[in-house]
């Protein structure tokens, strides 16, 4: 479903991500680890198509990104770090809009189902944005990319700042869609979250892919070390 | 894409209290400046018909005088001023040469504050010294007037640029841009439709504020469907202009800051610096000729005119030989002397007088050549022109009044010439003034600015197409 | 503390390019308009000296005439460009520039610049006073309108709290780092102007004192605008919002309120139409002594009261010739029904000018831009003052020729010619405008209102960032 051929972006001299190669299947959930500047957030960049690679190539659906803008755009979903929506318009009303303008009509009581499933609580439903806490905002994300039926979805750190329940439920959200056979990417610091959902998981440092693991392969500490003796932390793992 | 657009920008507009403030203050805008012109063009009606009415009352004065000197009564007034003498009929019984407001007059004041409505122009006097400036404190023209046309052409843009600088800015500011453009849409396209979207809403209220105000007034648009339309088209062109332009600089410039601060700049220089520069230019180009040295050169001619009246009389008659033969008693007077020596002077004068209005029309033809770099001067110009106060009208004005002077003259030169009195068989004879308006159209003008909106539009998409996205998506 | 926030807010607005950008612009644009006006002014004041001397020679070389037709004849005042109207254009544009002198009658100056121009001309122009007026209001709003609203969104609010600031230093910090650019522009802008003027030869009566009170009404101006921005930013808590506001009240300050007061000054208080003015003078002037007829019942009793002066019976024994003590008489009539007349029109400005004043409550634009244009002698009152001294100066040569006439010809006689060189015994009009001191008196309710402003905008400034 996402597959990244040799993607390489570089800034100048600058190489923010160097030859990466990537493949995350249908049903998979692949978690990107590393440092800030480490090149998640520009591989995210790159497969939804904001900025262009030096070299190499981008799949979404087998489509290349680059050639096919707005095709790709229709499988995928994406929920950014600091998801803000609309804060005069309702969770519904939200919904719809970003289905509507994708191009999916969705009845009034379709969408609360999928906000339902999505995890936001019932109550929550006719209230303005800006009322939400950034868990219920990253429901309503959620919400945005069942409603897409996305193939696809793109997570930017999406536990950072929810407190351990939502980080939970959100967790839980993300297994479901697994099972559905959704393939998701999902660039985080959050170990522990990743080790919780993930079947994939890379450590990258200075834009390329240093480590991969299998997800049931590897232990808690076993990945925290890894992770901090890639980033050259070797006295604090002895 | 659009219905959504359509319905949710709508609802957004609404919550956020956008449409209710806007309403507010357009009507109090348009109401204000409405009724300021209205009480203008009042005062300019009141002014006319209280000068036309002195004129009636006047006349039958004369009418009452002229009957008791036909009948030989005794009269108690001055000599020089008994209406059997022509020349006292011309000076001291002048018609109102008057310019009646247009039906929209209080749409703009334009130059209406600076020059007079109503002159009277005598048989003695020169037609250059007749004073076309009205006497208001320099104060008020320098401060202009609250008028509909400064609510349009100065307000109204900073009201859209309000409503719409940061339409994108806000956006990628709040991070619903990067979810936006996940998803399979256009983000020119989208920026253009709620652009588009914002202009509609806000082309209806300033619609149904304007014909709300107007109807409040008692003005009747649809009575004059001709001016309301070109208005209206007017209106409509400019607000597309700076939407256009706010679609430019959305998707051109980065933060709300920054738009709002490079609109504003767009604002400064169109509707300040623009005309100012234009004026300044059009002046140093074309410059009028000094008024001071005209008084020189007037007094010397004139100097020299009166040593030789006589001689100057005499060629007059020479030129003029009905006057010769069908007087008997060929009595002379001062008034021949000074009549003859008065069509001399403005002869002589004339060339002088020409290299006025000919400057006048060489700025006025630079700025026609350049005034599309603005539209606020397209606008500004327009709405003077359908409210009849702009300088071609009052010039139209000013020409008319010296033909009339001219033919008032003229109409009691056989009786000077021929010494003949002036008696009442002859008042219903004398000459009347009657203004005609300048006829206008602004169908070019209105053209004039879409193609300056549809310009901005198309550097608006060609600056996106050019520059990489990089900016505006990466965090 | 204070040191440190404005060198910090110093560096902030120097490292920022719109700063520099808007900087740049404005001494640009400054400089044009120096240029154009230093231009400007040369010229008129050219033709003034021309028209001046050419004038005075028209009427010396008249010859032998009757001082009567002399004084029908007439001749001209000039109203001078003073060297501020280079910073300051005021009314000038407006006001007439050349009055008639003549016998009778009290003439408008007329030919005014704007009248000779298409409509463009009312949308302003590129000067000086433009800049100063408009644009570095602006440029004010531009650099400070988010001095404090952008440590709320970088939450570097609470950071500095938690360093235990002082409000009032933290502001003042601030206000000084806002206040130091404008400082700048405005001294390099005063210099310049000061230094163009004091090298310009025929500059007559420029005086730094003036320049100076001019600088720091500007000045004074230029605080009202830092403290209401910075009072706005102090109390928004967005950016945009506050920028929003800012530039609400500069439209309003800066443009609505001086049309809207001159719309209502207009409305309470009008002034009679050319037409009808001339109407009411005349009918007043009917009222007395008509100096060209001799039949009229006033006549009769002029008559009477200085046969009986004199002891004599006839007009031919008097020792002067009563139709040249006829003309006085009914000149000085005349001269007093102006004086009414013209007074009515000064009370009704004065009524004008109190609607502005008011309207100053909302807009510290209008006393800055009054006082402005009085100090640099191009304002309203200073037109007056002129039209006057040349109304008094008519009144004076009417009598200068009248008495000639009375004097050196009998009763009847109205073929006395004075002689070829009489002429040049007429002084020369003089005018100077009034003094820095007398302009700044007349003005003590504008400089009352700046006043106020200041203290008011300091005084709310200080009230409410005590407790941010």
């Amino acid at each position: 479903m996402i597959i990244t051929n040799n993607l390489t972006k570089k800034y100048g001299e600058q190489i923010a991500l160097d030859h990466l190669n990537l493949n995350v299947k249908e049903g998979e959930i692949y978690c990107l680890l590393g440092a800030n500047g480490a090149g998640k957030t520009t591989t995210i960049n790159l497969l939804l198509g904001f900025i262009t690679p030096t070299s190499g190539s981008a799949f979404i659906n087998q489509l290349d990104v680059q050639e096919n803008p707005k095709a790709t755009k229709r499988f995928l979903a994406y929920i950014p770090e600091n998801l803000m929506l609309y804060p005069n318009l309702t969770a519904v009303e939200n919904l719809d809009y970003f289905s509507g303008i994708a191009g999916k009509t969705l009845s009034r009581s379709d969408l609360k189902i999928v906000l339902e499933e999505a995890g936001l609580q019932s109550e929550a439903f006719e209230n303005r944005i800006s009322t939400f806490s950034k868990g219920m905002r990253q429901k309503v994300g959620i919400a945005i990319a069942l409603a897409k039926e996305a193939k696809v979805l793109l997570l930017d750190e999406p536990t950072s700042g929810l407190d351990p329940k939502a980080s939970n439920e959100f967790g839980v959200v993300l297994q479901k869609l697994r099972e559905k056979g959704v393939a998701t990417l999902m660039a985080t610091h959050d170990l522990f979250r990743a080790k919780e959902v993930a079947t994939q998981i890379g450590i990258m440092k200075d834009g390329q892919l240093k480590q991969q693991f299998a997800g049931h392969d590897i232990t808690l500490p076993e990945l925290e070390k890894a992770y901090l003796s890639t980033m050259d932390y070797k006295e604090l793992v002895s | 894409m659009f219905s959504y657009n359509f319905k949710y920008e709508l609802k957004q507009l609404l919550r956020s209290r956008w449409i209710q403030l806007l309403s507010i203050v357009l009507l109090l805008l348009f109401g204000f400046s409405t009724f300021n012109g209205i009480q203008k063009v009042e005062k300019r009606k009141k002014d006319i018909t209280t000068a036309q009415e002195e004129v009636k009352e006047n006349d039958a004065m004369m009418l009452k005088l002229l009957d008791s000197v036909e009948r030989g009564l005794e009269v108690s007034a001055s000599p020089w001023t008994i209406p059997t003498s022509p020349m006292a009929v011309g000076n001291y019984h002048p018609r109102v040469a008057a310019m009646e407001p247009q039906s929209m007059a209080f749409m703009a004041t334009g130059q209406a504050d600076l020059f007079t409505h109503y002159v009277k122009p005598t048989v003695s006097g020169d037609d250059f010294a007749l004073n076309f400036t009205e006497m208001t404190s320099p104060v008020q023209l320098l401060f202009g007037s609250f008028d509909l046309a400064f609510v349009i052409v100065y307000l109204l843009p900073l009201l859209i640029i309000a409503f719409s600088y940061n339409v994108l800015s806000s956006e990628k500011e709040s991070g619903s841009l990067r979810l936006l453009a996940a998803q399979p849409i256009g983000i020119q396209n989208w920026v253009l439709q709620k652009l588009g979207l914002r202009f509609f809403w806000l082309a209806v209220l300033v619609l149904i504020a304007l014909t709300v105000v107007f109807l409040v007034h008692g003005i009747n648009p649809f009575a004059q469907a001709a001016v309301y339309f070109g208005l209206l088209g007017i209106v409509l062109t400019y607000m597309l202009f700076w939407f256009a332009l706010a679609f430019l600089i959305n998707l051109w410039v980065g933060s709300s800051a920054k738009n709002a601060v490079a609109l504003l700049g767009l604002w400064v220089v169109f509707v300040l610096l623009v005309p100012s520069v234009l004026n300044q230019m059009g002046n140093t180009l074309y410059p009028m000729p000094s008024r001071t040295l005209m008084i020189n050169e007037m007094r010397s001619l004139k100097a020299e005119v009166t040593a030789r009246q006589d001689e100057i009389l005499d060629n007059y008659l020479r030129d003029h030989p009905e006057y010769a033969l069908n007087d008997t008693t060929q009595t002379r007077s001062f008034w021949h002397r000074y009549m003859a020596s008065q069509s001399l002077i403005k002869k002589e004068l004339s060339p002088v007088v020409d290299a006025y209005e000919e400057q006048l029309q060489k700025q006025q033809d630079w700025v026609g050549r350049f005034k599309w770099i603005s539209p606020a001067i397209i606008a500004q110009e327009s709405l003077n022109q359908m409210a009849g106060t702009s300088t071609q009208d009052y010039e139209s004005f000013r020409k008319q009044v010296i033909g009339f002077a001219a033919s008032w003259r003229e109409h009691f030169m056989p009786f000077l010439y021929n010494n003949q009195s002036f008696s009442q068989q002859d008042y219903p004879n004398l000459p009347k003034f009657v203004y005609t308006n300048t006829k206008t159209s602004v169908q070019n003008r209105v053209l004039l600015i879409l193609g300056l909106s549809v310009l901005v539009y198309l550097i608006g998409i060609l600056m996106y197409k050019r520059q990489t996205k990089n900016n505006l998506l990466a965090t | 503390m204070i040191s440190k926030t404005f060198v910090k807010e110093t560096k902030e607005l120097l490292r920022e390019g719109r700063v520099r950008i808007a900087v740049v612009i404005v001494l640009l644009l400054t400089g044009v308009a120096v240029w154009i006006s230093a231009r400007h002014y040369q010229n008129v004041n050219e033709q003034y000296e021309v028209a001046k001397t050419t004038e005075r020679a028209v009427w010396d070389n008249q010859g032998e005439k009757n001082p009567h037709s002399a004084a029908h004849y007439g001749t001209y005042a000039f109203k001078p460009k003073y060297p501020l109207s280079l910073v300051d254009q005021g009314v000038d544009k407006f006001a007439g520039t050349s009055i008639f002198l003549e016998a009778h009658n009290r003439n408008e100056a007329q030919f005014s610049a704007a009248a000779d121009q298409t409509a463009l001309a009312r949308f302003g122009d590129l000067t000086p006073d433009f800049i100063l007026l408009f644009i570095i209001p602006l440029l004010i709003i531009l650099l400070g309108y988010n001095s404090f609203t952008k440590e709320r969104e970088m939450g570097t609010l609470t950071l500095l709290k938690s360093q235990g600031i002082s409000n009032w230093k933290w502001l003042l910090g601030k206000w000084m780092a806002l206040f130091l650019p404008v400082l700048v522009i405005t001294t390099v802008l005063f210099l310049v102007a000061g230094l163009l003027l004091g090298n310009l030869s025929d500059f007559g009566v420029f005086s730094w004192s003036s320049l100076l009170m001019m600088y720091l009404v500007y000045l004074g101006y230029y605080i009202i605008f830092i403290n209401i921005v910075l009072l706005i930013s102090s109390k928004m808590k967005k950016s945009g919002i506050s920028l929003v506001v800012s530039l609400c009240i500069w439209i309003i300050a800066c443009l609505a309120a001086p049309k809207a007061a001159s719309n209502i000054a207009e409305n309470k208080h009008p002034y009679p139409t050319r037409q009808e003015f001339a109407a009411n003078v005349l009918k007043d002037k009917k009222q007395g002594l008509d100096g060209h007829n001799p039949w009229s019942k006033e006549t009769k009793l002029l008559e009477e009261e200085v046969l009986r002066e004199y002891g004599v019976d006839s007009l031919h024994q008097l020792p002067f010739n009563f139709d040249g003590y006829r003309m006085q008489k009914s000149e000085e009539h005349e001269a007093e029904v102006y004086v009414k007349h013209y007074n009515y029109l000064k009370d009704q400005y004065a009524q004008q000018a109190k609607v502005y004043r008011g309207l100053a409550a909302i807009s510290p634009y209008l006393p800055t831009r009054f006082l402005s244009m009085a100090i640099a002698n191009t304002d309203y009152a200073t037109h007056w003052d002129f039209a006057d001294a040349a109304e008094e100066y008519r009144v004076a040569t009417q009598k200068f020729l009248n008495d000639n006439f009375a004097v050196n010809s009998e009763y009847g006689n109205w073929s006395y010619q004075a002689d070829a060189d009489f002429w040049k015994g007429l002084p020369v009009f003089e005018y100077d405008p009034p003094e820095l001191k007398t302009t700044l008196e007349s003005n003590a309710s504008n400089l009352m209102v700046m006043g106020g402003w200041l203290l008011g905008s300091f005084g709310l400034l200080l009230f409410t960032t005590k407790n941010f």
